[in-house]
């Protein structure tokens, strides 16, 4: 062939130097492309398959198309669904800011030079060490065992008996609240510090010379600045809080697929759930998209 | 003005200034202090917890300090959970699985970062879904796949998919990666790539010596994350006890007592050891003491780790 010829001619063993650097990308990408296709892609295929149909048979799941019945079972049929996911959703739109707000002041207090700096990072650290595990779940008292080590800092009986029983009950929920939620922000102090570290220094300096106080340059500086850290926490946070395993809901998809074992009914259930999660993290992007901080760097 | 009134008016306002910095710096400390407080009580109470008698159990009026040190729930606690036998399974699993996370992940981050390339943008929305989408969405067909295997009942359905940027957080990790190569200069590769180093050595020697950071970062998280994991475990490797892992022996034993309708103190164990709260707050504190005296050691490092990393950028 003529083109053959004319490729022979213009050097063939030599790619374009776009191709070849695409090359050198799939090489790099080898394990994890295999890793997509085992681990990932082929477990969802068979997971939004299953939410759709029935099993006919167990043994190399052979299954038979039912459209939506299994969703429809979930919003008619069963009692428990819809108040763990209500609660659930209720729960992350509530923490999710809380736990915002908190770890950031506390990134913001640790990241200050003071005394007694080591012991302090090290004890907003302790939940991570636990980890979203067993322990956790006990000491929280969130254990479905009922056995429970604590359920947060209590009221004091002066301040409970001035307030009155129905006031009280909501400061010790808000309480009971803010101490799972705390526990659950050790990793979002962790990013909120890196990115503080990451601020110039100068920015301040200047600031400072032109007289501005410590509140001024948090709203004008740190906060603009870190702005790229609260999207990626947030989605963390929504992320974390929606697969923890002291979630009520993940603990029924858990129960219905291997206590229950319908598992087309579990893997609807989970994906309602997962959309829902997307639709959550999608939406807090968006909002926060315009507000976002742009260094302008390539990336 | 004489120039004394001026300079008493300027001492007054000194004093004022750093009675105001003082007080200041006292509301700072004091709410630093009840903050860590709340992150602390828990973790307190269980130690407080597992060194108290069976009567301070019950006693009401026990809260902070028990009435002596009862340093034996510790060992009751200890063999009760056979600690020595499983905490083996726990350092494999969390050493191997760190290990594939390191390699893989970099790899992955690696590409992801310096390369363009066909569908990268398609590839790169499987990452964040890696991040999204949990693990229990996809638990049965996973499951399903590793009994087809006979990968069940082996550590293989923990550790493999590390190897390959999977596993418990891949996503997060490859993200990590990502970020911290993308902050790097493009001259070192250039130069590399000048005096006749290819794309793989390039990675090997240039590249990956830099990346200590974020593999700190990643060494630490993922150790943790595997060690406290119970969820993954107790799913796959139920059926032979030699392989348990410690902090799925836990549930045992919280059932253990729990059996009496929550008003037992404490059981007879079959080996007619009384087990009560305290040594089970004991077994509980065991569990995480070895990833703690871990932490001591590189906390540091892990600090400077996560300022260096990068991770900040979107």
């Amino acid at each position: 062939m003529s083109v053959k010829n004319a490729a022979a001619f213009r050097r063939p063993k030599r790619l374009g130097i776009d191709r070849r650097r695409s090359l050198e990308a799939y090489i790099f990408l080898i394990p994890w492309l295999i890793g997509v296709c085992l681990f990932f892609a082929y477990p969802i295929f068979v997971s939004v398959r299953l939410a759709f149909s029935d099993i006919v048979e167990f043994k190399g799941l052979k299954t038979a198309w039912v459209g939506f019945e299994n969703f429809r079972y979930i919003f008619f049929y069963d009692i428990n669904f819809v108040p763990t996911f209500l609660k659930v959703v209720t729960d992350t739109l509530l923490n999710t800011p809380l736990c915002m707000v908190f770890s950031l002041i506390i990134a913001i207090f640790i990241n200050r030079k003071m005394v007694g700096r080591g012991f302090f990072r090290t004890a907003f650290f302790i939940p991570v060490l636990l980890g979203t595990g067993y322990i956790m779940k006990q000491l929280l008292g969130m254990g479905v065992d009922g056995m429970t080590v604590t359920t947060g800092i209590l009221v004091p009986k002066l301040i409970a008996d001035l307030l009155g029983p129905s006031i009280t009950e909501v400061v010790q929920g808000f309480l009971d609240r803010i101490t799972v939620v705390l526990w659950k922000s050790g990793v979002q102090i962790v990013l909120f510090l890196a990115g503080l570290q990451g601020i110039s220094g100068s920015l301040y300096e200047a600031a400072r010379v032109d007289g501005a106080t410590e509140w001024e340059m948090f709203w004008k500086i740190t906060l603009p600045m870190i702005s790229p850290v609260i999207m990626m926490n947030v989605v963390y946070t929504i992320v974390a809080f929606f697969t923890d395993t002291t979630n009520p809901l993940v603990d029924y998809i858990y129960k219905m697929n291997f206590t229950n074992q319908q598992f087309e009914y579990a893997a609807a259930m989970s994906w309602l759930y997962f959309i829902f999660a997307l639709v959550l993290c999608l939406a807090s992007i968006l909002m926060m998209r315009r507000h976002i901080y742009d260094s302008g760097a390539k990336g | 003005m004489s120039s004394a009134a001026i300079k008493r008016n300027g001492r007054k306002s000194k004093a004022a200034r750093f009675a105001k910095t003082f007080t200041l710096r006292l509301a700072f400390y004091f709410l630093l202090c009840a903050l860590s407080f709340i992150f602390l009580y828990p973790f307190i109470t269980m130690i407080v917890k597992s060194l108290m008698t069976d009567d301070d159990l019950v006693n009401i009026t026990v809260k902070w300090l028990p009435s002596e040190l009862t340093w034996s729930n510790y060992a009751i606690a200890y063999r009760r959970m056979g600690f020595s036998r499983y905490i083996w399974n726990n350092v494999l699993v969390g050493a191997a699985a760190t290990i594939g996370h390191m390699f893989s992940c970099a790899l992955t981050g690696y590409a992801f970062a310096r390369y363009n390339f066909k569908l990268k943008n398609v590839l790169f929305v499987i990452v964040i879904l890696m991040m999204i989408v949990p693990v229990q969405v996809i638990i049965f067909p996973l499951y399903k796949q590793y009994s087809d295997w006979k990968w069940l009942n082996t550590f293989l359905p923990l550790l493999v998919p590390c190897f390959f940027g999977f596993g418990l957080n891949g996503g997060f990790f490859i993200f990590l990666f990502r970020q911290f190569f993308m902050g790097l200069p493009y001259e070192m590769e250039e130069a590399a790539r000048v005096d006749g180093c290819g794309p793989i050595r390039t990675y090997a020697r240039i590249m990956l010596p830099m990346a200590q950071a974020p593999m700190l970062v990643c060494g630490v998280l993922s150790l943790v994350w595997h060690w406290n994991d119970y969820f993954e475990p107790g799913i796959y490797i139920n059926t032979k006890p030699d392989l348990r892992m410690l902090p799925s022996i836990l549930p045992s034993l919280y059932a253990l007592l729990n059996q009496e309708n929550h008003t037992m103190i404490q059981v007879n164990d079959l080996e007619g050891i009384v087990f009560n709260e305290a040594m089970l707050m004991a077994a509980t504190f065991l569990c995480i003491i070895p990833i703690m005296i871990a932490y001591l050691f590189l906390q540091r490092r892990f600090m400077e780790g996560v300022e260096r990393s990068g991770l900040t950028g979107m």
